[in-house]
């Protein structure tokens, strides 16, 4: 493609500041695309990798979700025939020094039949067995981590357990590669029985691993299993454990593939802008090449493989920015992971899927080749005769902007029709779908519209500037419409996520104000979402004691799994529950739920468990436990913000029959008048801190400690919010750097008759602020109207929990300030350009 | 009968006649019955391939007590360690069965609990020595298929087979012709020969010939055991109470 | 009221080119004065030095007292408004803006109150005859119309200085002696200072005074 470097490289290379704001919008979709995904496929490696590193040969895994089960399973799953070899595991995450740390307990007596250690052939790694299962401090660590800590054996690596921080040693190193590789190397292996004791476990596994004999096959094994354990237990192969964990990140894969399509969407528009501005600006050249022989379909040709060249270069662009986006996001999934599965992973490989780096590109190079399609036409249309003469540019034509009227209605039609079939999936999105799109054909129209409503006003303002500033507008509809309709879609997405933002602080601040009503909570960790300790039940009498304490709520919180995906089980005690049953009502009736709860006979289930479960009131849900299944009735709906993944609340008698498990996870407590929180905080530290391991936050703390939780969950929201204003604004130079070029005579005339130079300053300013205005009132106008579906998608596939409709008019009206103020940052650079220069070229200029 | 146990046990002399295997072994297993016995020794683990000079980093000295009482087959047995001071306390329960896999108990007096061994697991080496939880199982001499394999240096070389579950698939047995004494075993699992065993400086203790050295080599992991019996008693008044569960947690 | 002190101008480029070459040029308050010349000889850039749109290399350019080599772009911007009048050969007008609303520009920029301008651009349009045409766009006007315009919003405060470049150039013979006369109506009633970059031998003929220019150097000075 000679005309490619002939003709299009050196208007790019004039232009390269422009081409580089045009793919800004390919970028941070691409970005945000690949980033999200990459760090979705990273994190599920890794801890695809450690399931299968740490599950060595076992083929098969029994577990009763997070609280666990008896040590007596263990013989259990031993007697069956078919099995060869079972051992039992507990596996938590401790901090040491900084790092996570993988804790595999395992019996170290038996679990070589499932895991090689790898410590023989090591030149420091001798092991003594017997000193290592004789003294309970043993810990055996990976090569990696030891070579990171400078541990070597006998070394001292102090651990957070129960009983507070404690010293173990380093007995044994593990060769890298196979179990040592798991966790990223940041593994060390215990004693299962040490492990019991140092998490506060009782005698509980959790977990056993197993082979089975040679000649029975997997679903022969796991069917045999589940026949003698009974249905409380999962007996699955350990890679099932990634596939529920891919379920479950394929919600935030939703929630960013959205906004990078907004993103994209966005970006399609500035590359329209460029493109269309760049056809009217090489006219001329387009009419020689014409006038020399070039046929229209080359001169398509010409300008679509531009685009295309463009979408390539935004996706690498893009690519290479997603992929820092993805080192950032991985943590954040790390740590989502072990909160949902027990196995945090840290930071993984991050590598680019050859696959996602594929549909990227194509992403990217569709964008920009659609966005390049009209331009293209209207380039392979241009009259060589017409384009030689020197005149004025053509403007959009009437016609297109009929048809496109046209087209419009049908989608604002056809999305109305969608509205009425509310909340089927496909017809849902569609009708998203649909109304940005006709937004977007509308937006044109309505541009010059307001354009020509606003002339007056500016007018008024400054009659010079004002009136120029507006006609610059009206009389280049392409300049504008394109930049018009980025920040409006930019605009839009800050009103719907703000919206989203505003409202579910809203609701999470009434949530908080009824069920975090207590004075002080007592936890084993110091926050609300590890559950690695456990305390003992009786601390609870021990709490009753302090002077100034009223009342002590215990609460036993695990991750269990309902219908094969994970939902959080809040065992609760009388006070406990009638303080969860009081949360803001959905369905039900808060006495007979509580009454039906603590009669251990129903549960009551958070708004997001029976939205995501589509359970509804009076409904059974089977609740697996290790003495079978819980057959519970749903008697209530209230709206809790405890898990993303939904809530039951059942009694805590009902949990400690089924479970046989007395452990406490958090204790609530309220006080007596007269007493201050931070002087019982003191006294129940100083009475437990010495024998136990326990954290006690004060309701301002624990308040504070899920407003971070939140404002977390919604930060990437906020900065992927920023880009994209911040391309619409990129937009809004664009346009102005076109602007400028093209009224360059027209600015020069208004220099050569006495306009000074803040006179020529203030009307590119007002061209600006113009555009910000005119993008200001169809933002906020989509913006309702996105924020609508925005909600309804949340309810149905991201949360569960149905937000409400309201307005966001804070930030609608803080918009203002903050996009006039960004267009005239956006201004400042093209009204410079406009004020130097030569006025003799200037008005030379054609 | 097996290993550990006759490397515990020794082995005692006596004379021979025209036998077959079986009748070799019963002989065996009758000229080291005793009541009651106890030893106390020193183990001696070389955990480097490369081999253990004496004062190696890679050699781990062990100071144990192995009382046992009761027949052939449904004796009852405890390991205890007593030193160094890191796995003094740390016992083993063996209680035997004629007809069935031995019940092994191991107690931890730092961690606080005993916790049953399991039979999958019995084929892995018992803390870091080149024996198995296995090798520590007494076997009658009827739970084996015997055939003798030939003579040489006073010695008969039998072929045993077991008849129960066990992690070998047959041994060869090394007995002295002239005492009827094991002089060397050697075991062989499905990859090949697993471990060897040599018997040395014999002694007639209490009218039972008593090898007070038995060195053991895993001939796989080319590490190697050895062990020295400093006190050997026989006969002694133990109590079967002493040899359960509960008694091994007490006795410390 | 315009002296030139030997003032040269020359365009860095590839190659220097010398636009102007040490001029030095006296016009006085009133004269009516046409500035002749082959294409490429300075002509133009003479007249953009004169009326501040550009700055000499050397020299100096003084414009009723004011040596404009001293002022920053602002003050320049001042003087042109103030005092001197353009009227180029493709008029310039805004096309958005109508004929009265173009004659207003200036005024505007000057920041006169509304109805003064309004009052001061009918004057003017009615002055160049095309009161008629007030709310019409450019597009709407014939060349000679146009020109008229410009030469409207040229003279909105009377400015002491007219300066004209190639007024004639875009339009047919007829309508350019139309323009011709206009321009030198103008002269006469309100005693402006005028000078007319031409090559058209009639118009320079039509002047008191013809400057000749070659090769950016006075070739001759030319007093009828």
């Amino acid at each position: 493609m000679m005309l490619l470097r002939l003709i299009s490289w050196p208007y790019a290379r004039k232009h390269g500041f422009r081409w580089l704001l045009t793919i800004a919008g390919i970028v941070l979709g691409v970005a945000v695309f690949v980033g999200m995904h990459t760090a979705n496929q990273s994190v599920l490696a890794a801890f695809q990798q450690t399931i299968d590193r740490i599950a060595g040969k076992a083929q098969l895994q029994v577990t009763a979700g997070e609280p666990g089960f008896d040590e007596g399973v263990l013989d259990k799953v031993r007697s069956l025939p078919e099995v060869s070899a079972a051992a039992p595991v507990i596996e938590a995450t401790v901090s040491a020094g900084g790092t996570n740390l993988l804790i595999l307990g395992v019996d170290m007596l038996g679990d070589r039949s499932l895991r090689t250690y790898d410590l023989e052939n090591s030149e420091d790694g001798i092991d003594d067995p017997l000193v290592f299962l004789a003294q309970p401090d043993s810990l055996m660590v990976s090569k990696t981590l030891a070579d990171r800590k400078g541990l070597t054996i006998g070394s001292r690596l102090p651990l957070d357990t129960m009983a507070g921080q404690e010293v173990f040693i380093v007995r044994g190193i593990m060769q890298p590669g196979g179990l040592a590789g798991a966790f990223g190397g940041d593994l060390a292996v215990m004693d299962i029985y040490a492990a019991e004791k140092m998490f506060g476990r009782g005698k509980r596994f959790d977990r056993v691993d197993l082979a089975l004999k040679e000649g029975v096959s997997l679903d022969e094994g796991e069917e045999k299993l589940k026949a003698s354990l009974g249905p409380g237990f999962q007996v699955e192969p350990p890679s099932s454990r990634g596939q529920q964990f891919e379920a479950t990140s394929r919600v935030y894969a939703i929630a960013s593939d959205i906004t990078s399509l907004f993103a994209l969407f966005i970006g399609m528009f500035i590359i329209y802008n460029t493109f269309a501005i760049a056809v009217t600006q090489r006219r001329a050249e387009i009419g020689i090449l014409r006038a020399l022989g070039a046929t229209r379909a080359q001169i398509r040709t010409l300008f679509l493989a531009e685009s295309a060249l463009t979408g390539l270069a935004g996706t690498a662009l893009g690519i290479v920015a997603g992929l820092a986006l993805a080192r950032a996001m991985a943590g954040y999934i790390g740590s989502l992971l072990q909160d949902v599965y027990g196995v945090a992973q840290g930071a993984g490989e991050i590598t680019l899927d050859p696959k996602l780096a594929l549909a990227a590109g194509a992403m990217g190079v569709l964008t920009s080749l659609v966005a390049a399609v009209i331009p293209a036409r209207n380039a392979a249309r241009v009259d060589p005769v017409k384009a030689l003469q020197k005149g004025q540019y053509q403007s959009l034509s009437e016609g297109e902007n009929r048809a496109r009227r046209r087209w419009a209605i049908a989608c604002v039609c056809a999305s109305l029709v969608a509205l009425g079939f509310g909340r089927i999936g496909v017809v849902l999105y569609a009708g998203f779908l649909l109304a940005v799109l006709a937004a977007v054909l509308l937006s044109p129209a309505v541009t010059l519209w307001l354009a020509r409503a606003i002339r007056p006003v500016l007018a008024k303002v400054r009659p010079v500037e004002g009136t120029l500033a507006a006609d610059s507008l009206i009389q280049a509809p392409r300049r504008t419409s394109g930049t018009v309709a980025a920040l409006m879609l930019s605009l839009a997405l800050v009103v719907s996520l703000g919206g989203l933002a505003r409202a579910s602080y809203d609701a999470i601040a009434e949530w908080m104000h009824v069920s975090l009503n207590l004075d002080l909570l007592v936890t084993p960790v110091e926050n609300l979402t590890n559950r690695t300790f456990v305390l003992p039940e009786s601390l609870g009498a021990g709490l009753r004691a302090i002077p100034g304490v009223a009342d002590v709520q215990m609460v036993r919180g695990v991750r269990i799994q309902v219908n094969g995906s994970p939902v959080m089980l809040l065992a609760a005690d009388h006070g406990a529950l009638m303080r969860f049953s009081h949360q803001p009502l959905v369905a039900g009736h808060p006495a007979r739920m509580l009454e039906q709860t603590l009669a251990g006979a129903g549960a009551i289930a958070s708004e997001n468990f029976v939205t995501l479960h589509g359970a509804k009131l009076g409904d059974s849900v089977e609740i697996p436990s290790p003495s079978g299944m819980l057959h519970m009735r749903i008697a209530g709906v209230v709206r809790d913000f405890t898990d993303q993944q939904g809530t039951l609340f059942i009694s805590r008698d009902a949990y400690v029959r089924a479970w046989n498990d007395t452990g406490i996870t958090s204790f609530g407590i309220f006080l007596k008048p007269g007493f201050s929180a931070p002087g019982v905080r003191q006294a129940i530290l100083n009475a437990f801190s010495a024998k136990s391991r326990i954290f006690v936050m004060t309701n301002a703390e624990v308040r504070g400690y899920i407003d971070r939780l939140t404002n977390q969950w919604f930060g990437l929201t906020y900065v992927q919010i920023a880009v994209a204003v911040l391309v619409a604004i990129l937009g809004i130079v664009n346009a102005l750097t076109v602007s400028i070029t093209d009224r360059r005579r027209e600015l020069g005339v208004l220099q050569a008759v006495g306009g000074l130079r803040w006179q020529i300053r203030h009307t590119i300013w007002m061209e600006a602020a113009a555009i910000g205005v005119i993008g200001l009132a169809l933002g906020l106008g989509l913006g309702a109207v996105q924020l609508y579906y925005s909600v309804q998608v949340t309810q149905r596939d991201i949360i569960g929990i149905d937000l409400g409709y309201a307005y966001p008019f804070g930030i609608a009206f803080g918009l203002l300030p903050v996009i006039l103020g960004a267009a005239w940052l956006a201004a400042l650079g093209p009204g410079e350009q406009a004020v130097r220069g030569s006025l003799v070229e200037a008005l030379e200029y054609e | 009968m097996n290993k550990i146990a006759i490397i515990l046990l020794a082995a005692a002399a006596g004379v021979a006649w025209g036998q077959d295997g079986h009748q070799i072994m019963l002989e065996v297993q009758k000229r080291q019955h005793t009541n009651s016995m106890r030893y106390e020794g020193t183990l001696y683990s070389c955990t480097s391939p490369k081999g253990c000079p004496a004062n190696s980093k890679a050699l781990v000295t062990k100071r144990w007590v192995y009382e046992r009482i009761g027949d052939f087959g449904k004796s009852k047995g405890i390991l205890r360690f007593t030193g160094p001071a890191e796995v003094k306390g740390v016992a083993l329960l063996i209680v035997n069965h004629p007809d069935a896999a031995s019940d092994q108990w191991l107690w931890r007096p730092a961690v606080g609990r005993e916790q049953k061994v399991a039979v999958q697991d019995r084929s892995t080496r018992f803390f870091g020595t080149d024996f198995t939880f296995e090798d520590l199982e007494e076997r009658d001499a009827d739970q084996y298929t015997y055939t003798i394999d030939g003579e040489m240096n006073g010695q008969w070389k039998i072929d045993a087979k077991p008849k129960k579950a066990s992690g070998y698939t047959h041994c060869y047995f090394y007995i002295d012709k002239t005492n009827y004494t094991f002089q060397r075993i050697e075991c062989y699992n499905k990859k090949g020969l697993a471990r060897t065993i040599d018997y040395t400086d014999f002694e007639m203790i209490q009218g039972i010939w008593t090898a007070r050295s038995v060195g053991v080599i895993d001939t796989i992991r080319k590490t190697r055991t050895a062990m020295h019996y400093d006190k050997v008693d026989y006969n002694l008044p133990l109590k079967d109470e002493a040899f359960t569960v509960e008694a091994l947690r007490i006795a410390e | 009221m315009i002296s030139l002190k030997g003032v040269s101008k020359q365009f860095d480029g590839a190659r220097k080119v010398t636009a102007l070459d040490r001029i030095d040029l006296e016009i006085c308050r009133g004269e009516l004065v046409a500035i002749v010349g082959p294409s490429g000889s300075g002509k133009s850039t003479l007249l953009n030095l004169i009326g501040g749109l550009d700055r000499a290399t050397s020299g100096e350019v003084v414009l009723d007292g004011s040596a404009l080599s001293q002022l920053s772009d602002d003050e320049l911007t001042r003087i042109r408004r103030d005092k001197i009048g353009f009227i180029f050969q493709f008029f310039n007008l805004l096309p958005t803006l109508s004929c009265l609303e173009n004659v207003s520009l200036p005024l505007h920029l000057r920041g006169w109150p509304r109805k003064k301008t309004a009052e001061r651009a009918r004057e003017l349009l009615e002055l160049v005859k095309l009161d008629a045409r007030m709310d019409h766009l450019p597009d709407e006007l014939s060349g000679g119309e146009r020109q008229r315009v410009a030469i409207a919003r040229a003279l909105s405060v009377y400015p002491p200085v007219l300066l004209a470049d190639e007024p004639t150039g875009n339009l047919d013979s007829v309508t350019g002696l139309e323009i011709l006369d206009l321009i030198h109506d103008l002269h006469q009633r309100l005693g402006s200072t005028v000078l007319v970059v031409t090559h058209d031998a009639g118009v320079a003929e039509s002047c008191a005074r013809t400057i000749h220019i070659r090769d950016g150097r006075v070739f001759e000075d030319v007093t009828k």
